[in-house]
């Protein structure tokens, strides 16, 4: 099909969105709103929001817009952070897997990310404004996640990158490594369980050889620098120049091993997909003995059965709400996942792993209020401030608070109510979901949807 | 071999007519008190009893007595709804869908199974269906899918020992896929080879293909309809499972459930439902809002799912979720449906986002009760509270479009069915692990 015809039809019916984009130096301000803060300030019943540069610059019951401010009346609203999804693949162009190698760390999401995918406009249009956009589940080591926000429409792909992010990566366990339900023709290693704890453990102690490599150049290039004397640019210890100290040779440069050094260094995230309990604990052993630290585990449908290994590793766990038996490692998964990881003292998210389900995930954080009695506050912060910690971008995101990034949903009711829907969408202060501006730029059969509503 | 002319006369008249289980009833009758009850037929009542006496209510509302010897629920600060009706699952025919094939009868090979029964391959055990149960989920639709014609579905109840005894009626209709021409891939070795092609020569080639499915459909319906006449006429036929199934649907006497999404299918389903005489329900529908004069003109109703993406690119972004609200503005018949098994448990939540986005409340219920019981011919006993319908039903704690809401009875045919279930025993098990 024609993409980008398709695209610009598209563009054209929501051509109202550069006149919403509100001038960065202008004040706008979200008044009379019943504001979910996600903060110590808790909910407060009426207020405002003033915002200033994509920045939150007040919040508060006796907070009064300034004059010339664009306002926002969001009476009868109920304002809240921008909901934060922390598995998704959207807006890869493409495929999301790269599947020809058992460890494919050199690969890059972000090199492949379409800001012009419908699917972000759609999800602006369920609260989210940021995503952990990672790669697929087909390697124990896949590629490099991207951390993004739905800039939605920006010119190019970097323009969506959530800056200061701190790069991740995706690992996979069971099942898919293992290519259990993909076909009968090609089999690749691993095939077990047993092959994906050994391709891990292999794959660091080459990157722990990688980086003892770097780590002793780096010390010799110190060292070098510090005798004063004048350095060789020469290649080899024997180079003409009597008596000065001989440049010392940097080690190939391996793109895949330099993620792996990073995981090492603390300086790159892990996001580890896993179902089973065991895995889990396959892969708190792997890391400890590596050195390195899980930032979380995706999906772990059976982390409430290890609940506290996952929380003294200090990993935190993103699962779906409710998925289960749709494979085999999924039979053991229950609803009520969320409620006991959190009560084991695992910071736990809801996410989507799906540009569909992506679009509710304020009805998925509503469902472990019914699965384990967890509390609202506790229910809401799954899709916010949690994943923010997750992700390690809450200085910015997960919660309204004075400083932090204006990316705010505006809901037509409490999120977890039954007729609830999200009006309107920022994200860095920019409007870039206004429901009234989209309903009325419907025509044709379009505008009957609904039976005008 | 030659079909025996009475077995064939009695085999047609099953097969029009559908045979309905007896359900040994309960011998206790209940007594629900105090509670507000949704009867979905009628107004909402506060405060009102429902008496429930051998498997059906024998009244609803204020001041009744209860029956000597009854066993009472209270339903203070409770609210009772019918049971749920799930009208498109894969409930009892699959366990496992991925990696586990022994455990998937949901597909017959082939493209056509008009014989193919779902109500023989009905695992009662299945801990889906408790699962379901637990959450609400009485009834469903337990229907095949795959190839043209998959074969023939079964309204079940979500208990019993038995695949008889959970079988409500069967058969409910005959399951078919409108034709898209669509090339059908084989991924069981690895991913197939795909010549590279234009977008014009995939299209040309989709349009032959539809047309070849199509005709071969009509081909089909036709055959079947003079093997039916042949049946009834008295004369020797060889025997043929497939003619002797389809004629049925192909006659009008059986419904057809006829998969279709898009625009063009839709209303192209529509013309092969009027021109075959056929009593059609589009499954799928996501389009439906585009075609409602043509489903309304031909009174075809719908089994739509709510929380899906829209099918087109430019379309609004709550194309799906709207798709009830203009259904029901249109007065175009509808069920809301999970189409699915370990899922079936959120059809209320489906309910929901279409109430969100226009549908009113009284539509939302009713579209996951009395309307597919209705769609599926058996309104007479199930889909809303009523004297004289079967005692199918649940009380919550809440409103059941609410997400936070729990469900804490759940009474099938009179009888208390255990909320025990695997996610429950699995919560018990390790929420207190250290």
């Amino acid at each position: 099909m024609n993409r980008s015809i398709t695209l610009r039809a598209a563009f054209a019916a929501s051509a109202f969105l550069s006149t919403a984009v509100l001038a960065q130096d202008n004040v706008t301000a979200i008044t009379n709103a019943k504001i979910i803060t996600v903060s110590s300030a808790g909910i407060i019943e009426k207020g405002t929001i003033l915002i200033k540069g994509g920045k939150i610059t007040s919040v508060g019951a006796n907070v009064t817009a300034p004059a010339g401010a664009t306002v926002i009346d969001a009476a009868g609203r109920v304002v809240t952070p921008g909901l934060i999804d922390a598995h998704s693949h959207t807006a890869v162009e493409g495929g999301v897997n790269e599947c020809t190698n058992i460890v494919t760390a050199e690969v890059r999401v972000a090199d492949a990310l379409d800001p012009h995918d419908m699917n972000l406009y759609r999800q602006l249009a369920g609260g989210v404004t940021s995503a952990n956009v990672l790669h697929g589940s087909c390697n124990s080591i896949g590629g490099q996640n991207a951390t993004i926000k739905l800039r939605w429409g920006v010119p190019s792909g970097d323009e969506l990158l959530f800056k200061g992010a701190p790069p991740g990566i995706k690992f996979a366990l069971g099942e898919n490594p293992k290519r259990t339900n993909f076909g009968g023709g090609v089999r690749r290693y691993p095939a077990t369980r047993m092959g994906v704890e050994v391709t891990i453990r292999n794959a660091f102690l080459e990157a722990k050889a990688y980086k003892k490599e770097w780590d002793d150049y780096d010390a010799a290039v110190r060292t070098a620098a510090g005798s004063g004397g004048p350095i060789h640019s020469g290649r080899s210890a024997g180079a003409p120049g009597g008596g000065s100290m001989p440049r010392p040779q940097a080690p190939r440069k391996d793109l895949q091993m330099e993620a792996l050094k990073e995981i090492l260094e603390g300086k790159r995230l892990v996001h580890a997909h896993s179902y089973r309990a065991d895995e889990i604990l396959m892969l708190i052993d792997v890391a400890n003995e590596m050195g390195f630290k899980i930032a979380t585990f995706q999906h772990v449908l059976e982390g409430y059965k290890v609940a506290s290994e996952i929380a003294k590793h200090g990993a935190g766990g993103s699962t779906f709400s409710d998925w289960w038996a749709y494979k085999m490692e999924a039979y053991d998964a229950i609803p009520y996942n969320a409620a006991i990881m959190a009560s084991h003292g695992v910071v736990v998210s809801l996410n989507s792993d799906s540009d569909e389900l992506a679009r509710r995930l304020y009805w998925e954080a509503a469902k472990t209020v019914r699965y384990g009695g967890v509390t609202e506050e506790e229910a809401f912060k799954m899709v916010t401030i949690n994943p923010a910690k997750q992700l390690r971008i809450d200085k910015w995101v997960g919660s309204i608070e004075v400083g932090k990034d204006a990316d705010l949903a505006i809901f037509k009711s409490h999120p977890f109510a039954p007729d609830t829907r999200v009006e309107m969408t920022l994200v860095d202060g920019k409007v870039l979901f206004d429901r009234s501006k989209d309903v009325a730029a419907r025509t044709g059969v379009a505008a009957t949807l609904g039976g005008g509503q | 071999m030659k079909i025996n002319r009475t077995v064939a006369m009695a085999l047609s008249a099953v097969l029009a007519l559908g045979f309905v289980s007896d359900t040994s009833a309960a011998d206790v009758p209940l007594v629900i008190t105090g509670a507000r009850v949704v009867t979905i037929s009628g107004p909402v009542m506060e405060n009102a009893s429902i008496i429930i006496q051998n498997g059906k209510i024998t009244s609803v509302g204020t001041g009744l007595t209860a029956p000597a010897g009854a066993k009472i629920i209270d339903g203070t600060g409770k609210t009772v709804y019918p049971g749920l009706f799930d009208g498109l699952t894969t409930l009892g025919l699959v366990e496992i869908g991925q990696g586990a094939l022994g455990t998937v009868d949901t597909a017959e090979l082939g493209d056509v199974n008009p014989h193919a029964k779902t109500w023989v391959a009905i695992q009662p055990d299945s801990e889906l269906i408790s699962v379901a149960r637990a959450f609400g989920i009485t009834t469903a639709l337990s229907a095949p899918g795959g190839g043209l014609i998959a074969g023939q579905s079964a309204v079940i109840r979500t208990m019993g020992d038995t695949p008889l005894a959970m079988t409500v009626k069967a058969p409910v209709a005959m399951h078919m896929r409108y034709p898209t021409g669509a090339p059908v891939l084989d991924f069981s070795q690895g991913i197939p080879n795909i010549e590279p092609k234009t977008f014009e020569q995939r299209l040309q080639e989709r349009k032959k293909n539809q047309e070849k499915e199509l005709l071969k459909l009509h081909g089909l319906l036709e055959e079947a309809r003079a093997f039916g006449d042949g049946m009834a006429s008295g004369v020797s036929l060889k025997v043929d499972l497939p003619n002797e199934a389809l004629a049925a649907a192909a006659s009008g006497k059986l419904k057809v459930v006829m998969r279709a999404n898009s625009e063009a299918d839709i209303k192209g389903a529509i013309k092969f439902s009027n021109d075959n005489k056929l009593k059609m329900i589009i499954a799928g529908g996501a389009e439906a809002w585009r075609c409602t004069e043509e489903l309304k003109k031909s009174d075809i109703p719908v089994l739509i799912g709510v929380d899906q993406l829209p099918s087109r690119e430019g379309d609004p972004y709550d194309a799906a979720y709207a798709n009830a609200a203009t259904l029901n503005k249109a007065g175009v018949r509808f069920a809301i449906v999970t189409d699915d098994a370990s899922n079936s448990r959120n059809l209320p939540f489906e309910a929901a986002m279409a109430f969100a986005f226009g549908l009113p409340r009284e539509a939302a219920l009713r579209a996951i009760t009395l309307s597919p019981a209705e769609i599926f011919g058996v309104a007479g006993m199930l889909g809303s509270i009523e004297t004289g319908k079967a005692a199918t039903l649940i009380m919550t704690n809440g409103d059941i479009l609410d997400h936070r809401t729990s469900i804490t009875n759940v009474i099938i045919d009179g009888r208390e069915t255990s909320l025990d279930n695997k996610h429950q025993r699995l919560y018990e098990k390790y929420k207190a692990r250290p």
